[in-house]
């Protein structure tokens, strides 16, 4: 059995500007750190079952990967060439589709594994390539590349994803005083609103032509947050992550709504220096920073709103940064029984 | 006499001034993770290198957390390698000296660990074994070197070299051992941060 786990991330700013439209003409970058809400996927070599089992939300039993619902597994092992003689399931602390990253988390633990059933050992970047190349190559998805890094790699990152498809890694490297002072000015919240980020990025990447100097800002905003956080200065960050979500929201009539807005408002008048929704848009979380002693009335304002605006699902979540990128927990798998 | 001690230390201060900063934040960060996973942190050298791996390894595992030793979901595990004195004599009476880390290491070895080595002139050769193991199975390597660093600096993830002319034992060790403490302090500091601050 192999057991692996891949964090969630949030992004603070530059979401967007790591897709190959806006990449190839201008360098893409992007502030993300890696928390402590993970996805696991385990496998297991079944050789006296000639059958692929896929549990998830629901359990799919089949005789070929090619019957399986769910694209990217199915789409992985048919790439991987694994026909049969494995059970594959997932497990995540949080719901799919919050805006964490969630769904590319889950392709970069799942190549991971399914590398390791094979006897191959990838590091960070392969991990992040696969991945990538199974959302965007094999299904053609119209996502960038930055939750797949930001899960491989693990801890607070810049991104930059550079006009030849290759991606710079830097990690930001801030002690545990800064880290831990951050973590305690930030809240997040669970919209409760579900999306998909295909459909924002889609209209988002048709209007690149027009948005295009709207996200060179926001790429070159991006060393401005990391000085920030280097500095400590979480208020000038909220205040950049302000302007950031005003902007972001012209990129796409679907990125923001009204109930959305509403939320945000009411933690920016409860006291909050700024935020964003996180993800592509139109719901998932909603992360604020805020001065300590405006976390109580920031927490009590927005859930409110969300009251008001009647979503059941809404919760806070408690988050912390890691390190941790993806990890092979256990291995006990054998290789297999030897060709006959 | 006067001359040659403020000599000597002028030395170590001046190395001491001129630590690669960025590549023992990178160390720390690699061992932030290995925590947050609970892997296992392997650290070895030779002669005065294997005496720091041994002082770290009880810096790691105890003094870390000496403050509130009982307060925590789990600690660091760090294992000097070989752990016995019985496998260094028989992996290099058996199988040759170049053999008495990576012999060991491969027992362990899984991928959620990290391995730290430590050796002035880099280019040990059982250093650079085990080194290798360690990077064929993508497991994170803080390198601690001296002189040019030689290979383990070209191996290393966290390329901490401490720069010096070839053959300064004394000045690199010495600046090992700060740099093994150092550290230490960060992470005996932040988890008594962490304690102390749940407490109140």
């Amino acid at each position: 059995m192999i057991v692996v786990r891949a964090p969630l991330r949030i992004s603070f700013v530059g979401g967007g500007t790591d897709i190959p439209a806006f990449y190839t003409r201008y360098p893409g970058r992007v502030l993300s750190t890696a928390i402590d809400k993970y996805v696991y996927v385990v496998l297991n070599r079944t050789p006296l079952i000639d059958k692929v089992s896929a549990r998830y939300s629901i359990s799919e039993t089949v005789g070929h990967p090619s019957e399986l619902h769910h694209t990217r597994i199915r789409a992985a092992l048919l790439d991987a060439g694994i026909v049969n003689g494995i059970e594959l399931a997932s497990f995540a602390s949080l719901p799919a589709k919050t805006g964490l990253g969630s769904s590319s988390t889950f392709s970069v633990a799942l190549v991971k594994a399914l590398n390791a059933y094979q006897g191959r050992k990838i590091n960070k970047r392969e991990a992040a390539e696969a991945a990538s190349r199974l959302e965007i190559e094999l299904l053609g998805e119209p996502i960038g590349k930055q939750d797949q890094y930001a899960s491989a790699f693990g801890g607070m990152n810049v991104l930059q994803f550079n006009s030849d498809h290759s991606v710079d890694v830097k990690p930001v490297l801030i002690g545990y005083k800064t880290r831990l002072a951050m973590e305690e000015r930030m809240l997040v919240f669970y919209t409760g609103i579900t999306r998909d980020a295909s459909s924002v990025l889609t209209e988002e990447k048709a209007n690149i032509d027009r948005k295009f100097e709207t996200m060179k800002e926001m790429a070159d905003s991006v060393s401005k947050a990391e000085a920030m956080v280097l500095k400590g200065d979480f208020e000038a960050l909220g205040n950049a992550l302000n302007q950031g979500w005003l902007a972001k929201k012209t990129l796409a009539s679907n990125i923001s709504n009204q109930t959305i807005d509403s939320l945000y408002t009411a933690g920016v008048h409860a006291g909050g220096w700024g935020g964003k929704l996180l993800g592509a848009g139109s719901g998932g979380c909603l992360m604020f920073l805020a001065p300590l002693e405006k976390k109580v009335a920031v927490r009590h304002a927005v859930a409110q709103a969300a009251n008001a605006a009647g979503l059941a699902d809404f919760r806070e979540i408690p988050v912390h940064f890691v390190q941790a990128g993806v990890e092979v927990l256990h291995n006990s798998d054998d290789g297999g029984p030897e060709p006959a | 006499m006067r001359e040659f001690i403020s000599e000597f230390s002028e030395k170590v201060q001046e190395t001491l001034q001129h630590l690669p900063v960025e590549e023992i934040a990178k160390a720390i960060n690699i061992l932030q993770a290995c925590y947050e996973r609970d892997g296992r942190i392997y650290v070895f050298g030779n002669g005065g290198s294997l005496a720091i791996a041994t002082h770290w390894v009880s810096d790691i595992n105890k003094t870390i957390f000496s403050h509130h030793l009982s307060a925590h979901s789990h600690r660091f595990q760090a294992v000097r390698l070989p752990s016995t004195e019985s496998e260094i004599t028989a992996w290099a009476n058996d199988v040759g000296y170049d053999m008495i880390f990576a012999g060991p290491l491969q027992n362990y070895i899984q991928d959620s660990d990290v391995v730290i080595a430590i050796s002035s002139s880099g280019n040990s050769l059982n250093i650079t074994k085990a080194v290798e193991l360690a990077r064929k199975n993508n497991v994170p390597v803080i390198g601690l070197s001296g002189f040019d660093g030689g290979r383990l600096n070209e191996l290393a993830d966290a390329k901490i070299l401490v720069k010096t002319e070839t053959g300064q034992y004394e000045v690199v060790e010495s600046a090992h051992g700060t740099i093994m403490h150092l550290i230490t302090k960060y992470f005996k500091d932040y988890f008594d941060h962490i304690i102390e601050n749940r407490a109140q």
